[in-house]
Parts: structure tokens; sequence; C-alpha cells
């Protein structure tokens, strides 16, 4: 106990509100697992493929895997950009003017987080294609709710 | 402005404007502190905001990370070469030796970014929030041309030496 006037008695005060990154994650129910998921990817995949980007879009940004670990937000994540990718430059608006402000919301985190990862960043083009859309259709709306959500994709 | 280079201003520019809301705030760790909460060593999570990276290509990105009073900014300028990249750490080591002339100027760039600024709350209490971001565009496209415009200087004084000097052994 020599350097006792270096302890941090607030550290051990648990009134102290000091919150790490647990804390200020919001509490989920229930935690989702790969498996609760794959049926939605695969849903995504046929849609894609079918070509209804419209629906496939919508479906891909509703109702995420914020509960999820990694791994399974990965997963995800990566059909989700294959969705993106496939659709067509010219029909980008479209897609994002029949989206709910939530669902525009949730395309931005999808987004960023695209432009985060090596895998997005080849697709650099495309995702800012989107952003465009996103931004001319809702203005900033979307990105100060992306940066003060804490629920991540 | 080519095609690519407007949609990816476009998200920084929305990007910037959404992060720039900044307040006066003191420390909470330090009395009668007041320090760039996105630059210390934090114990208080709800202080940071989510980052944002904005990618052109892998070479080419922003980072933004927002927190309550401070906004920290780092860019990835494109470097295709060897020459480029010697080019582009000149220009940025020359301008951050000058940082104070540019009062948001960082003077290092975080890891793996070329150049970095840092917008606190002091900074948008006595500059426009506008005239700032426009700052950064304009930053951004300037730069490109001006590591182009230096590569193609260099290589054509380059050659003209190469001639001189070389030119002596021609019989």
């Amino acid at each position: 106990m020599s350097d006792w006037r270096r302890i941090d008695i607030d550290a051990f005060d648990p009134e102290s509100g000091r919150l790490t990154k647990q804390d200020v994650q919001p509490p989920h129910a229930s935690q989702i697992t790969l498996q609760e998921i794959t049926p939605k990817i695969s849903q995504l995949r046929s849609l894609a493929s079918s070509g209804d980007s419209k629906s496939a879009v919508a479906l891909a940004v509703s109702d995420p895997p914020y509960s999820g670990d990694e791994n399974t937000k990965a997963e995800y994540f990566k059909a989700v950009l294959e969705t993106l990718t496939q659709v067509r430059q010219a029909d980008i608006a479209g897609v994002v003017s029949g989206l709910t402000s939530e669902q525009q919301d949730t395309l931005v985190k999808y987004l960023y987080k695209g432009m985060s990862i090596p895998e997005g960043q080849k697709q650099g083009g495309i995702l800012l294609a989107w952003f465009e859309r996103v931004t001319q259709v809702a203005g900033v709306r979307p990105v100060s709710h992306f940066i003060n959500d804490r629920n991540t994709v | 402005m080519s095609q690519s280079l407007r949609p990816y201003l476009t998200a920084v520019r929305y990007s910037l404007e959404a992060a720039l809301t900044l307040t006066n705030f003191s420390s909470q760790e330090v009395e009668r502190h007041n320090r760039p909460e996105i630059e210390v060593p934090n114990t208080s999570a709800e202080l940071l905001l989510q980052p944002m990276h904005i990618a052109r290509s892998e070479t080419e990105q922003v980072l933004i990370e927002p927190s309550v009073n401070s906004v920290r900014i780092s860019l990835m300028v494109k470097q295709a070469d060897e020459i480029e990249q010697i080019l582009v750490h000149k220009f940025t080591i020359f301008l951050e030796q000058r940082a104070e002339a540019f009062h948001i100027l960082r003077r290092v760039p975080i890891k793996g970014y070329s150049i970095s600024f840092l917008i606190t709350n002091k900074h948008t209490e006595s500059m426009k929030t506008g005239k700032l971001v426009d700052f950064i565009i304009e930053f951004m496209e300037e730069v490109d041309k001006e590591i182009s415009e230096m590569k193609l200087f260099l290589n054509a004084r380059a050659r003209f030496v190469a001639n001189e000097y070389l030119g002596e052994f021609v019989y």
C-alpha cells in the first residue's frame, strides 16, 4: 500500500456513473443465433437472384440481428452486401424512396459498416452511390441517427 | 469532377455535418480540465459516438470519429506507387510542421492514415461550421490534384536531368 495516494477511489464507487462499452449497449431480451438468421439469409439470396431488388433490400434492412454475436452479424452482413451490389445503379433511387425512415437508418448503418471492412471497401463505389441516394431522400437525418445509435449491425 | 469523386465527397460532407454538433464539456476525470474526449484514454463510453468509415477504395478512405466535444477526421490519401508515397509523406509533413497556421490540423496523423484533423468545440464556437466542412472537402479535392501535379513535374524534371547528364556519353 505504498502508493495509496494513487488509488482511483472513484472506480470503487458503484454510483460513480462511469460507463463501459457494455453499459451503453441497449439490453436485448434474447440473443439471436446464426441458426435463427440462416432462413432469412437464404430468403434474401433467393429474392436478390430473382431480380426483385425492391423487396430484397427492404427485407435486408428490416429487423437486423442487433443482438447477435460478431459471427452472426458478419454472416448476415455478407448477404446484405451481396443484395446491395446486385441492384442496378438506375434502380437505387426507386428502392431507397420506397423504404420507411427506420429502414433508411438501418441501410445507412450497413453502408458505414461496409466501408469499414475490406470486403465492402472493394465495392466502395457502389456503397457510395447508395449513400448518395439515401442522403438525397432523407438528408442528414439517418447519419445523425447512426452516430447516436448504440445498436450496431 | 470525376463521376466517383462526387458521391465520396457528398458522403464526407453529410457525415461531417452530422458529427459537428459539439458542446463544451469539462473532463469527468480531472478537475478543471477541458480536453478533447476523443484524444484521451477514456473510462466513460457514453462520451464517444459511433466512428464513421467512408471508403472510395481500399487506398482512399476517411475515418471520422465523433465525441461529445471533439471530432477527429483522418484522411488516407491515394498512393498508387512509391513516388506518390514519398510525395504524400513530404507534403503532409510540410503541413503538419505548420499546424498552428491551420488551427484544426493534428500534428501527427493517427496510425494507418496520411493526415488527421482535430475539431473541438472551441473551433466550432469561433468559426462557422459550414466553412469548416467546406475546408475539409476542398482539402480532399486539392490534395489529389496537388500530388498528381507534383508527380508529373517530378517526372518531367527527372527526364530532363537524365537527358542532360547522359547526353555527355553519346558519341
